[in-house]
This record gives C-alpha cells, sequence and structure tokens, in this order.
C-alpha cells in the first residue's frame, strides 16, 4: 500500500537561503512518526512547506498526500483534504472564545451534527476545553492552549495530523499531559507526525524518527534503535 | 432645540460610525488603512442618486443595488490594487498613499460623470417634515439614524453569529493560523474591503437625502470617521460606532450652543486629546508597541 504521506527530495529556499535541503520522507497510515534536531536545523520549515504555510516560489520537489501531488496547492485547500497541522507556538485565535476556536477548526467541513458529537469528543479528551468553554483563547494557560489548538485541529477531521513542537514553553508536568493525549488520539487510529525538540519524549512517543540536521535528513530509524543509537544519544539525549 | 441638535448629532454621528466601522474592519483584516473611504461613501450617495433619482427605481432596490455595487468595488480595489502591492512587498505606508490615489481618481471620475454641482437627492418619504418629541424633523433623519442602527446590528450578527463571520475574525486575527484552518484568508480580506465600501456607501446614501450630493461629500466625513475610529479605539467595531456617535453630538453641540466656526478645532482637539492621553481609546483596543 503507498504511504499516506510521502514527500519526495523538497526543497526549499527562502530568498537564497536554502532552508530545506533534498528531504524525503513517508509516513504509513497508522504511524507516528517524528522529525527531531536542534533549534533552526529546518524541521518547522519542513513542517510548514508539507501543509502550504510556507511562500509557494520557495518550494521544490514532490508532496504526495493520499494520492494527490499538494506541492502547489495553497494552505487551505490542503488543510481541507485532511492535512491538519497544529502550529508552532499555538497560534490560539486570541479574542475569540474557546468554542468559536474550535469550531473554525470544522470551517471547512460541511457534516455539522457530526462536528457537534466531536467536539463533545474534545471535550472528553480535554476536559479544561469545556469548562473554559465561553473564555476567549488568549486568557488560557500555555498548556490549556495547546489543548485548545490539538482540538481545533482535530475539528477539521484530519487523515494526518501534524504537531509542531508541541512541548514548545511548558512545563514538565503539563508536556506529560499534552504526549499522553496525543497518545491516546493515536490510539483512535490517527496518523501523526510531530516536530520535537525533546528528543526524549519524542522517542518514547513514536515509532519512527528522522533527524534532521542542518535543512537535511541525516538519520532515520526506528525510535528504539535512535534511542540506542551512540550519536543520537550524545547530541539529542544528553547522554555519554 | 436640545432635542433638534440630539437628533442632526445622531445623525452625523450614525454616519462617522458607519465609516469608522469601515477603517476597523480593513485595519484588523490587512494592518492598513484606507483613506478612501470617504469617497465610497460620495460614490454610495452618487449611485443613490442615478439609481433612484434616475431610474426611478423603489428605494429599497436602489439602496440593495448601491451597496452591491459597492461591496464588489471594494473586493475589486483590494484585489486588484492592494493585494498586488502587498505581493510586490511594498511597505505598508506606500499602500496607504495607494490609497489616497484611489480617493482622488474616485473624486474626479465622481466629476466627470454626475458634474460639479450638489445634486438634490429625491425624498424618501411622501411627508417633508415629522413631529419627534416637540420639534419638526425630516423623516429620512430618522430613517438615517434607524437605517445606520440596523446596518451596524446586522454587521454584528454576521461578524459573530456566522461561521463566514467568525472565520473573517480568525483571519483578521492570525492569517496563518487561519490558513491551517482552511480559511481562505485572501478572500476573507477581499470581502473585507467589500464590507467596508458597501456600509460607507450606505452612510452616503442615507445622508443624501439631508446634504444633498456632491463630490466632496465624503472627504469631510472620511476623515471625521477616522477621529471616530481613533476615539472609540482602532480596529474596534463597537468603539467605532460609539465613537462616531460621540464625535457627532460633540460638534453638533458645539455648532448649536458655541458657534459652529469652532466645530472642526473642538472635534480635532478631540481626537489629539485621546491620541495623547487614551490612545487605546473607549474601548481599550491595543495601540502601543509593546
Amino acid at each position: 500500500m503507498a504511504p499516506l504521506l510521502e514527500v519526495k527530495n523538497l526543497n526549499y529556499s527562502y530568498g537564497n537561503i536554502l532552508v530545506v535541503k533534498d528531504v524525503n520522507l513517508y509516513i504509513n497510515e497508522g504511524e507516528i512518526v517524528t522529525l527531531i534536531g536542534a533549534n533552526g536545523a529546518g524541521k518547522t520549515t519542513t513542517l510548514r512547506t508539507i501543509s502550504g504555510l510556507t511562500d509557494a516560489s520557495g518550494v521544490k520537489g514532490e508532496i504526495i498526500f493520499n494520492g494527490k501531488n499538494i506541492q502547489k496547492m495553497p494552505g487551505n485547500k490542503i488543510t481541507s483534504l485532511g492535512l491538519c497541522q497544529v502550529l508552532e507556538g499555538r497560534h490560539i485565535f486570541s479574542k475569540l472564545t474557546v468554542r468559536e476556536n474550535l469550531l473554525v477548526g470544522a470551517y471547512t467541513r460541511k457534516d455539522m451534527d457530526n462536528v457537534k458529537k466531536e467536539l463533545e469528543e474534545i471535550y472528553t479528551l480535554f476536559p479544561r476545553l469545556r469548562e473554559r468553554m465561553e473564555q476567549l483563547g488568549g486568557t488560557l494557560s500555555g498548556g490549556e492552549q495547546q489543548m485548545l489548538a490539538i482540538g481545533r485541529a482535530l475539528l477539521g477531521k484530519p487523515k494526518l495530523l501534524l504537531l509542531d513542537e508541541p512541548s514548545l514553553g511548558l512545563a514538565p508536568l503539563v508536556i506529560r499531559e499534552i504526549f499522553e493525549a496525543i497518545v491516546r488520539i493515536r490510539n483512535t487510529g490517527m496518523t501523526i507526525m510531530f516536530v520535537e525538540q525533546n528528543s526524549k519524549i519524542a522517542l518514547e512517543t513514536a515509532d519512527r524518527g528522522y533527524v534532521v540536521q542542518n535543512g537535511q535528513i541525516v538519520m532515520e530509524d526506528t525510535c528504539k534503535n535512535l534511542a540506542s543509537n551512540e550519536e543520537v544519544k550524545k547530541a539529542y539525549l544528553g547522554e555519554d | 432645540m436640545l432635542i433638534q441638535v440630539v437628533i442632526s448629532g445622531l445623525v452625523i454621528g450614525c454616519v462617522y460610525g458607519l465609516i469608522a466601522l469601515g477603517y476597523s474592519l480593513i485595519y484588523k483584516a490587512s494592518g492598513l488603512m484606507s483613506f478612501a473611504q470617504g469617497d465610497m461613501l460620495t460614490l454610495g450617495a452618487f449611485l443613490g442618486y442615478s439609481f433612484y433619482g434616475i431610474f426611478k427605481l423603489p428605494f429599497v432596490i436602489s439602496l440593495v443595488c448601491v451597496v452591491l455595487c459597492m461591496f464588489f468595488l471594494g473586493l475589486f480595489l483590494e484585489k486588484a490594487i492592494i493585494r498586488t502591492l502587498l505581493k510586490n512587498h511594498v511597505l505598508p505606508v506606500y499602500i496607504v498613499l495607494a490609497t489616497i490615489a484611489i480617493s482622488y481618481i474616485i473624486q474626479n471620475a465622481a466629476m466627470l460623470i454626475w458634474g460639479t454641482q450638489t445634486l438634490s437627492f429625491p425624498q424618501i418619504f411622501p411627508i417633508p417634515l415629522v413631529g419627534v418629541l416637540g420639534v419638526k424633523v425630516q423623516p429620512e433623519a430618522l430613517f438615517c439614524i434607524l437605517m445606520s442602527l440596523v446596518c451596524m446590528v446586522a454587521l454584528h450578527i454576521f461578524m459573530k453569529y456566522t461561521r463566514f463571520g467568525t472565520a473573517m475574525r480568525a483571519a483578521a486575527m492570525d492569517a496563518t493560523a487561519a490558513r491551517a484552518c482552511g480559511i481562505n484568508v485572501s478572500f476573507s480580506t477581499g470581502v473585507t474591503w467589500g464590507l467596508s465600501a458597501g456600509v460607507a456607501a450606505t452612510g452616503g446614501i442615507l445622508l443624501g437625502p439631508i446634504y444633498g450630493v456632491y463630490t466632496m461629500l465624503g472627504a469631510i466625513i472620511g476623515r471625521k470617521g477616522f477621529s471616530s475610529a481613533v476615539i472609540g479605539g482602532f480596529g474596534n467595531m463597537y468603539g467605532a460606532i460609539v465613537g462616531g456617535i460621540l464625535l457627532g453630538l460633540v460638534e453638533t453641540c458645539t455648532s448649536a450652543y458655541i458657534s459652529s466656526a469652532y466645530k472642526d478645532i473642538i472635534s480635532y482637539s478631540v481626537l489629539l486629546l485621546f491620541l495623547f492621553v487614551k490612545p487605546t481609546g473607549l474601548f481599550n483596543e491595543q495601540a502601543l508597541t509593546d
């Protein structure tokens, strides 16, 4: 079976600077895959380019999602195909209520009855969002905003959920809570790819991983193998 | 006397509010301001005059035609000029200059089409005057207040309770996140410009019967509408309305009780006062750099 997402020789240049170099990756249905790497390695740009959120004139290569080449498609169309992204830094609509934020996530959908049901499921997944339903997004704590961002992306009914740095700026306990939720979402059969600087939790959560360095993929393997790799241990897990 | 002053203050204040609404919508959606807002009002008044006075269409149909025409003009201007400049990475201040150019082009074109004379907009209602609390006023004045308020409430309902309105607010807050949610941000920004033009034109067709229709009708009102938006809190829809009505009342009270010669001095002083003392406006809109 063909992978759900296949990226072939992806390049992205910002002006004259090549930020993403010849990236090849794939995700099979039902998998959870991570991209790890240092700050500025090009992980976020890779993810945003896949979602059509970078300047299209700088993109080269092929991005096949669900059998369709989406490389030239605008970001909003890509989302409506079921490739939804939780952006780095959460990007909550700060002056919309929690409920409105979630419903904007369902903007492309016509099946409002199902949306209502799924809204309930999201409130069950993150009970704190239910408590804060009518509060403005900007008044939530960082962890709650991350839950809201994830909930909003889920309401787009993704076939593939992309998460960019879900742990960014959060306290360790909150990070654990977020990743527990990610695992629960994954257990519903969702295909997930996430970018993470916190390599330890990333390798514990995902099935497979890619290591990104200077805009290139330098290593790919199962997370189990990556976690026991000496180089990875030294560079990303802080072990000697 | 007071009632008359309040009514004429509300008439012009509501129109300021409509113009200010346009400024606020555009600022929120694009981070820009359009100096052509006042001329959209002028154009609305002229088109209304043509549909209603010349083509003799019923008033309601004329109003709908004007709003539709102006909506598409606003949409077109955003797509053809503003977006093109943005794509070429032109600095925002130059785009604002472009809107000044649009403003003069509209003024001049209106002059060529409709002439330089002040046209008198035919009456909307069969009776010239109605009594309100003991004073006689033009029914068009009451209609102007009523319709402006209806327009504001309709816009509020649209922005707050419809999916597309909520999406427009979302797109104005965070374009990247909106795109990631599947919203066509360039379309929603265009619609914002269209709505702003439509709302301004509504002000024009409502004001025409009271003030007459001439090419400079919107020029001063446009500037006052900008002041109203600042007083209310630039970018805030509700602030725009309150700021407009406040400015209208201040102005007519000055004219009535002090002298109409001081009207503009006082209303622009109020603007400066707000900029110095409360730049966030009545509705505490973000106005300071961090």
